[in-house]
Formats: structure tokens, sequence, C-alpha cells
């Protein structure tokens, strides 16, 4: 009898367990297999997390925008060397002050749900765009209004010159969701969009892998190259390397650490692919919390002291570029002459500290945020060898950023991306960017920005002007620009990078032979 | 029995409520900076708070759990604050994953433990000398570098095992026992150990108990004295530090699910906090809390079964 009782306990153990699994694995079709070649065939990428809603409202950029670009198109097509091309949209043009942009669209796109892509459904998914206050609603924070001029023409109504609105409509705010949809609770756990591929929400499991499979009838077949994609989210840079070395992934994104592993594994990789990079941002430029930062030569001293290169072998294990300058080299506002500005120069570091009254050096508090130690560690001594005494002081991922936009932190080192020339002056330079929360400013720079917002066409060329200007003021302390370690089976697919772009767009694969 | 099993359900509901305040609040402790957060570093002012409104963070702290209780009791945990998914259903896919990891290892950590135990209580000499080293061993492994040596050669290596996680839907019997073969060795190997040295030396105490002698004299044999008596008397240790294991392995199972990216609670659980996702944070602790209750009120049960004496205490 008590024999009994003890064999029935363990028998519901038993049992629990067996409800467990059964319960799990019911309800569902089969898994999809990774790999394929020639034409059709199956892409599985490794990416590192899936979107949490399909809203278009909520989408982000880089890794955030790729899941996206399965399902839905945008309004402008990015290509790979960032020119844009028609894509939902077919031309589009500015009036004479640049406050409004009219764009002529497709009419031959309809929805995966059916209904029709028209000038009704842009003018739903900007102003939903806008009321969705997603991640990345700043890309339309300058649109007052949008007009419906006719079924395939709409007209932008601008509060004032975007020159980036362009590159917006190619990235999340042009993402078209069906107007049917959008607003829905469906549209949350299942895209609905124009794109190449549906989600096959029967083999998809959240958290874990998405199954799409080619849209029939889509309008574009040149960007759609394959019968199936499967994104397979993990998290961890190791699941990553382990999913593309035992064959579960065909390409995915890797860190300079696991580079070496996936070189000796015969993985290729995309070269010269740099999309963020690393440094300090000298923020209190009136010197509200360490006056010796008002002084330009003091910040002309940090960057003198920084032994960019060793920086950049040590930490980075080579997998970069040292550099003085914030705008990247694919912006158009980069000047190649500026690299090398302030060649590491502890003397002469010492020497501008010691004009600019700080002979001995002085305290500058930086927040130390998590991942960021060990550079801060390498950082922290080289600046004390021409004595400026870094106080680190550790935050925590979830309140820095609201720390530092309330101006706490004197400077910060952090990763920062290295966008199209407005974006980045909005996001590192102009009285609105987070990074300025101390709204520093001079009237001559101010002219500069002023000029690349109204300058249309030749903004990116304006913006050299900028970059020239806060490189000599030593408005940052930039250090080097990160490989993007992206690797694939060069005998599956072929990828090509996709400028300033976390990861490559999804239209950038191609079945390899 | 049953107004025992009353008192303990009433004694759950409290601590559950008790937990879930105090979780919210801890949460909330540096609530005005989640708007931003969530925003990232492009979004103005404005939209910053925009967001704090639309997500009711302008009101104060208890009427927001108050909101957030009373939402609980009807089912409705809210939405996640980085996309719009409901947290019902972003835990629904992911409980099931994790309850089958660790029901199965501990069920297959209960089997090997007593086995081991036992056996190591009953022979002494060099099996119980293998188990003793075996728990020192097990305490100083990480699970997770047994677990990444596992993956490195069995997976990665020897292709023998998937090196992440295959699991589907209708994937098939087949494909849950490749995914949560690797990780369930690894919890096994490095769980199995202790609870086998606190089996080992609750056998050795009962073998050595009056009445265990007085049956020996009666004549019972050794067989029917170890699975009827001494292994009844031993349960109640074994069970608990199984029930501590278990409670343990909810969270600790975490660093497994992301080495072998198994889509369980664990990662929602980690992202959801380093993000500051407050509403799927706090799925996460009720259902944890849940689910910690009961295994308790079940193990409750069990002593109570095995061991009259406990009901009346």
């Amino acid at each position: 009898m008590k024999f009994t009782a003890r064999v029935s306990a363990l028998a519901a153990l038993g049992v629990t367990a067996a409800v467990a699994v059964v319960g799990c694995s019911a309800g569902g079709s089969t898994p999809a297999s990774s790999g394929g070649s020639g034409h059709g065939g199956t892409l599985t990428l490794g990416i590192i997390a899936e979107p949490t809603s399909w809203d278009p409202s909520q989408a982000h950029v880089g890794h955030g925008l790729q899941p996206f670009q399965v399902t839905y198109d945008s309004l402008l097509l990015r290509e790979p060397d960032g020119t844009l091309t028609p894509m939902l949209a077919t031309s589009w043009q500015y009036n004479d002050d640049n406050t409004a942009l009219t764009l002529d669209l497709r009419d031959d796109v309809t929805f995966s749900d059916g209904a029709a892509f028209d000038a009704e459904a842009v003018k739903a998914n900007l102003e939903n765009f806008k009321s969705g206050n997603g991640r990345q609603a700043s890309q339309l924070a300058a649109l007052e209004s949008v007009d419906v001029v006719d079924d395939d023409t709409v007209t932008l109504n601008l509060s004032q010159p975007d020159p980036a609105l362009e590159f917006y409509l190619s990235q999340a705010a042009g993402l078209m969701g069906s107007p049917a949809s959008i607003g829905t609770e469906s549209i949350i756990s299942t895209p609905v969009g124009s794109g190449p591929y549906v989600m096959d929400t029967a083999s998809s499991v959240p958290g874990s892998q998405l199954v799409f499979t080619a849209r029939e009838g889509y309008w574009n077949p040149d960007l759609q190259k394959y019968d199936k994609i499967v994104l397979k989210s993990f998290q961890e840079t190791t699941a990553r390397l382990n999913a593309i070395l035992s064959g579960q992934v065909d390409a995915t994104i890797l860190d300079a650490p696991t580079a070496a592993q996936a070189k000796s594994a015969n993985l290729a990789q995309i070269e010269d692919y740099r999309v963020d990079w690393q440094g300090l941002v000298l923020m209190d430029r009136d010197g509200s919390i360490v006056p010796a930062l008002a002084d330009k030569r003091v910040r002309q001293a940090i960057n003198y002291a920084l032994d960019r290169d060793t920086l950049l072998e040590s930490i980075l294990l080579g997998y970069g570029k040292s550099t003085d300058q914030v705008f990247g080299p694919d912006s158009g506002a980069y000047v190649d002459d500026l690299d090398g500005t302030y060649d590491y120069d502890p003397a002469k570091a010492k020497k501008l500290l010691a004009d600019a009254g700080y002979p001995d050096g002085f305290d500058l508090p930086l927040p130390a945020i998590p991942g960021f130690e060990t550079p801060l560690a390498a950082l922290t001594q080289q600046l004390a060898d021409v004595g400026i005494r870094v106080q680190s002081e550790p935050v925590s991922t979830s309140t820095f950023l609201a720390d530092l936009a309330a101006g706490k932190f004197p400077a910060v080192y952090f990763n920062y991306f290295q966008g199209e020339p407005w974006v980045a002056i909005n996001q590192l330079i102009s009285t609105n960017a987070l990074y300025n929360p101390f709204k520093t400013t001079t009237p001559e720079l101010q002219q500069l920005i002023d000029a690349v917002q109204t300058g249309g066409a030749e903004s990116s060329e304006l913006a050299k002007k900028v970059n020239e200007y806060v490189t000599d003021e030593a408005w940052f302390a930039p250090v080097y620009r990160i490989d993007q370690i992206y690797v694939y089976k060069s005998d599956v697919v072929s990828v090509e990078k996709q400028i300033q772009s976390a990861v490559p767009a999804i239209y950038n694969y191609t079945p390899a032979g | 029995m049953i107004s025992f099993i009353i008192r303990r359900l009433i004694s759950g509901v409290i601590l559950l409520v008790v937990i879930c305040a105090l979780a919210y609040s801890l949460l909330f402790f540096n609530g005005s900076s989640i708007a931003r957060n969530i925003l990232g570093d492009q979004a103005t002012p404005e939209q910053v708070a925009l967001k704090e409104q639309q997500l009711g963070l302008d009101q104060p702290l208890p009427v927001r759990f108050f909101h957030w209780a009373t939402g609980a009791l009807t089912g409705d945990l809210g939405r996640s604050w980085f996309g719009t998914l409901t947290v019902s259903d972003a835990l629904v896919t992911r409980v099931p994953v994790t309850l089958t990891l660790v029901i199965v290892s501990i069920v297959l950590v209960a089997v090997f433990a007593t086995i081991l135990g036992t056996a190591a209580a009953i022979k002494r000499g060099w099996v119980d000398r293998l188990v003793q080293v075996g728990a020192i061993v097990g305490d100083a492994i990480p699970g997770f570098v047994l677990a990444i040596a596992l993956v490195t050669i069995f997976a990665v290596q020897l292709k023998l095992f998937p090196a992440v996680s295959s699991i589907s839907p209708g994937a098939g019997i087949d494909a849950w026992v490749a995914s949560l073969t690797l990780p369930v060795v690894a919890i096994v190997l490095n769980y199995v150990t202790a609870s086998a040295q606190q089996i080992r030396s609750a056998v050795i105490v009962q073998r050595e108990r009056d009445f265990v002698r007085t049956l020996r004299s009666r004549g019972l044999g050794e067989r029917e004295i170890l699975l009827k008596h001494v292994l009844r008397g031993a349960a109640p240790a074994g069970l608990t530090v199984l029930s501590l294991q278990f409670v343990g392995l909810l969270g600790g199972a975490v660093i497994i699910e992301r080495i072998f990216a198994i889509p369980g609670i664990g990662q929602l659980a980690v992202d959801a906090t380093v993000n500051g996702d407050i509403p799927i944070v706090m799925g996460v602790v009720l259902y944890t809390v849940v689910i910690v209750i009961i295994v308790n009120l079940l193990v409750d049960l069990a002593n109570g079964w095995l061991n009259p004496k406990v009901r009346t205490s």
C-alpha cells in the first residue's frame, strides 16, 4: 500500500513531464531545414533579436529593420552603397524650399491580405508611424501632414526641411503595412505587408525561429531570391557561432573574439564593413561640471593622449580602424585629411594641458556603462599618463541614457552609429542631439548646421564643414570604427554589405553558384 | 488533509501578493528613465514625454500597481513596453519550454541521485568515494562550462545533436529529444551529485535507526527493508533538496537556455530585466512564484503522504 503511494507519486511526476512535452509539441507543422543553393531554396539567418511587434510603427534600424524587410516593402529602396532608388514610390520631388516632398506611387501593388497599395495607404501608414511613437518615431519628427493628391500621388508636408527624410523613407518610417491591418491586434504578431515574403505562423516559434515563404505574384521578383527565409534568433554570440559552425544557419553576425574561430572554420566574412564608432563625446564644453573641458586645448589634449592604434589592437584585436572624426567614410561628410589630426603625442597633450592652466591635470568623471569596462580601463590608463584622472562611476543600462539626457555626465565613452550627415548631426552635434545635453553651440557652428539643413542635394558636402569644425574644436575624442564581423557560408550564399546598417539588407543575399 | 491544503493555498496567495507588490515597487525604483530607454538615443524630449504618458508613468506608483493587479486578476498582464506584444502571448510559448527542460532534468536527477546515493550508502567503499568525489567535482564545475564543453564536442565537432535549439511546432518528439539532450545532460551532471549526497546521508541515518535493527532482527530481507522503510524515511530529505534544485533551476536554466538558444522563459526574463520591460518582468515573476508555490505544495503533500506526522505539525 505504501509502495503504491510512492509509485503513484512518481507516476504523477512522470505524467506532468509527459503532458508538458506533448503540450508543447502539439499544433504545428514541420520545421524548416537550412541550406539551399542555386535559385530558390531556403536562406537561414542567425539574427540577434526578432521584432517585439510587427506593427511597422515599431520598426527599428539595422538589426531591427532586417526582419521587417522580409515582409514589408518600403517607399524607397536603399541600395547597398546607400543610393536611394524607387520601390513603392517610383519618383519623388521636393518643392523649392524643401518643405514638401511629393511621391509618385506604384499602382500595381497589393498587400498580402488583398488590400490595395495607394496614396491613402501611405497616409494611413505615415500617421500610424507618428502616433505609434515607436523606437524610431523621431524619423518623422518633421512631418506635419500628408496630402493625398490622387490615388498614386502623395505629398508630405514638413514643419522644416529634413535632409534625412528620403533616407528615413527607405528605413523604418517608409515601411508600408496593409491599411486594413495597421492599428489592429493581429498585426502585432503577424506582419501584413506587400513585401516579398509572408510569415508562416504555423512553423514559427516566437523567440526561436520565424519562417517566411515567398509570396506568389510579388511585384518585384528580382528582390525575391528564395522560396523560404528562416530567421533564427540568438542573443548570445556563442550561440550564433555554434549555430553557424554546426550548419544550422547560413549567415550571422559575430564579434572580434569569435572571428578567429569563424575564420578557421572556413567561413567567409564581409570585408571593410564598419557601421559604429567608439570613443569619447566631450559633452561639457561649457565646463559646468568639469571646468577644464571648456578649454579647447584641454579637449585637444585628451585627443592627443589617446594611442588609438594600440587600443584598436588590444581591444578589438585589430578588427577596425582608428579615426579622429565622427562622420563615417560612407556619409559624404567624411574628410580624409582629418584622420591624423590628433596622432598619439602625449608630450603635446601635457603641454596643451599646461598651457590651459592644468599642469597637474584634472579629474574627469566618466560613466562606466556595462559592456564597456575594458575600453574604459585602457582609456583611463592612457589619460592618466598625461595627468587626466578618470573617475569612473558604474551606471545601469536602463538608466544611463536618461541620466545622460539630463546632463549628469560631462563626457561619455560609448558606441555610436555613424549615419547619414543629418542623422549624425542630430544625434551628436545639434542642440537637439541627445549627445549634446548641455546644448553647447556657437553662432559659427549653427550657421554651418543651418546650411546643411537647407542645403538639399548639397547637404552632405556642406556637412564636411561641420565635421572640420567639430574636429578642430575637439568636441569628441573618437577612438576607432568597429568592423562588423558578419560571416557566411560562401558555398551556400553570397552576401553584400549594406552601408550604415548593422546587418545587410535582406535583398543583399543571393544563393551561391 | 483538506484543511492542510487550504492553509497552504492561502499562505501561497498571500506570498504571491507580497512578492508582486515588492517586485513592482523595486522595478519602478528608477522609473523616470524607462521612456527614454525604450525610444533610444534619437528620440526628441516631446516623444519621451508622450511615451511616459502612454505607459502611464505619470501616475503614482500605487495607482499603477492597482491597475496592474486588477488586470492580472482578470488574466490581462498588459503589453511589452518594447513592442506591443501582450505579456500572456510572450509567456505562453516560453513557459512550457522551460518547464519541460526543468521537469525532465529534475526527474532524471531524482532517479540517478536515488540510485547513486543509495548505492553509496549501502555499498560504501569505492562507490561511496566516487559519489563523494563526484559531489565536489560537480559543485566545482559551473554548469555553463559543462554546457559549452558538451556543445563543442557533441554538436559542433561530432554533429550528433543540434548546437542550438531546433524546437519548432509539430517538430515531433525526436526534435525535442535532440534539442533537449545536451542541455538536460549539462544540468543533470551539474545537479545530480548534490542530491545523491543528501540521499546518501539520509539513507545512512535511516539504516542506523532502531526500527531498522528491529525489522532486521525479525528476519525481514535487506531489500524489503530498503525499499519499504529506509527509502521512505530518507525521501523527505531527497524531496527537499530536489524542490530547492527545481526552484533554483527556474532561474538557473537561464544560462543553459542562452548557450543552447532554447526559447524559454529565462532569455525573456533577462532581456526584459536589462531593458526595463516591466510588464514582461512582472509576468515572469508572477508565473515563477505560482510555479514555486505549486511545487512546494506538491512536495509538502508528498512528504505528508510519506510521513503522516508532517500533516499535523
